[in-house]
């Protein structure tokens, strides 16, 4: 688990392999059950003018989430976590998504300090697909 | 009963502050493991993110017909939702402008469960011209 003395340290790196079943399967949590630009490839032509459809940028969201939680640990994470990303490229099926990240800075809150780190999400390219920073507090 | 016809969606007739009301689910163990299954994290605590609330608190609202990209999201965690409580979730639309001629609507949800835990606050940036960035992407594939 991360304390407060963390800085410059980097957090886990993940690497996931994004297929279209899993991008549907991640659609399919939703509570609407609406076709979309993500799972329907008629419907990604239609408004996107791709021959693909492309996976929602939650999904980094999401990959981010984990790197982070197991570098501050679920109980910190879980609770006081924050994921802000700005997606750069698509990602769509067949990509490889590295996610990782370093501590760019410690600031003191009221319940203890708050860690800030940068945030990279890129495919086998080497291409940046999103950016960002997340945050937790550790005490 | 025939489903009630929603408006649509009008970018220029969209307020800044504009409520999106409310609505309600019971969030199940499916949802979890599918969730998980999906980001190949066992551990996922927040099947909510695939739930996206923000976005479909405006898909309640209004029929959008043309579409968007997520140019960004923010997400605050606070507390894991639990399988078989119901979730309450209160959308509105935070702000709307234009960037290099393109309009971006940002929309944000606050998520409770039935105990008044709050969950999770997301805010999502789209970019409503998506025909625009499909051309580039499309070339660059």
């Amino acid at each position: 688990m991360a304390s407060a003395e963390l800085s410059n340290e980097t957090i886990p790196v993940l690497t996931k392999t994004i297929t279209q079943v899993k991008i549907n399967q991640f659609e399919s949590c939703g509570i609407l059950d609406r076709d979309n630009i993500h799972n329907n490839p008629e419907l990604a032509k239609q408004r996107l003018g791709t021959t693909y459809p492309i996976a929602s940028g939650r999904m980094s969201v999401a990959f981010a989430a984990e790197s982070l939680r197991k570098f501050f640990g679920a109980e910190v994470f879980n609770h006081t976590g924050t994921v802000n990303l700005k997606f750069l490229r698509p990602v769509k099926e067949g990509d490889t998504i590295t996610v990782g990240g370093t501590v760019n800075s410690r600031q003191t809150v009221e319940n203890g300090t708050l860690v800030i780190v940068d945030l990279y999400c890129e495919n086998q390219n080497g291409d940046k697909t999103a950016v960002g920073q997340g945050t937790a507090i550790v005490s | 009963m025939a489903a009630e016809k929603l408006p649509e969606l009008d970018y220029d007739k969209l307020q800044i502050g504009e409520e999106l009301g409310s609505y309600e689910y019971l969030l199940t163990q499916e949802m979890l493991d599918s969730f998980r299954a999906s980001v190949e994290d066992p551990d996922a605590a927040f099947p909510t993110i695939a739930v996206k609330h923000d976005a479909t608190a405006l898909a309640m609202c209004y029929e959008d017909n043309i579409g968007g990209v997520n140019a960004a999201n923010e997400m605050e965690f606070h507390n894991p939702p639990i399988p078989g409580k119901r979730v309450k979730v209160t959308g509105r639309i935070h702000d709307k402008y234009s960037r290099r001629d393109k309009p971006y609507l940002v929309i944000e949800a606050t998520a409770v469960d039935e105990d008044g835990r709050l969950l999770e606050k997301m805010r999502t940036y789209q970019m409503k011209k998506p025909d625009e960035v499909g051309k580039k992407w499309q070339a660059q594939s």
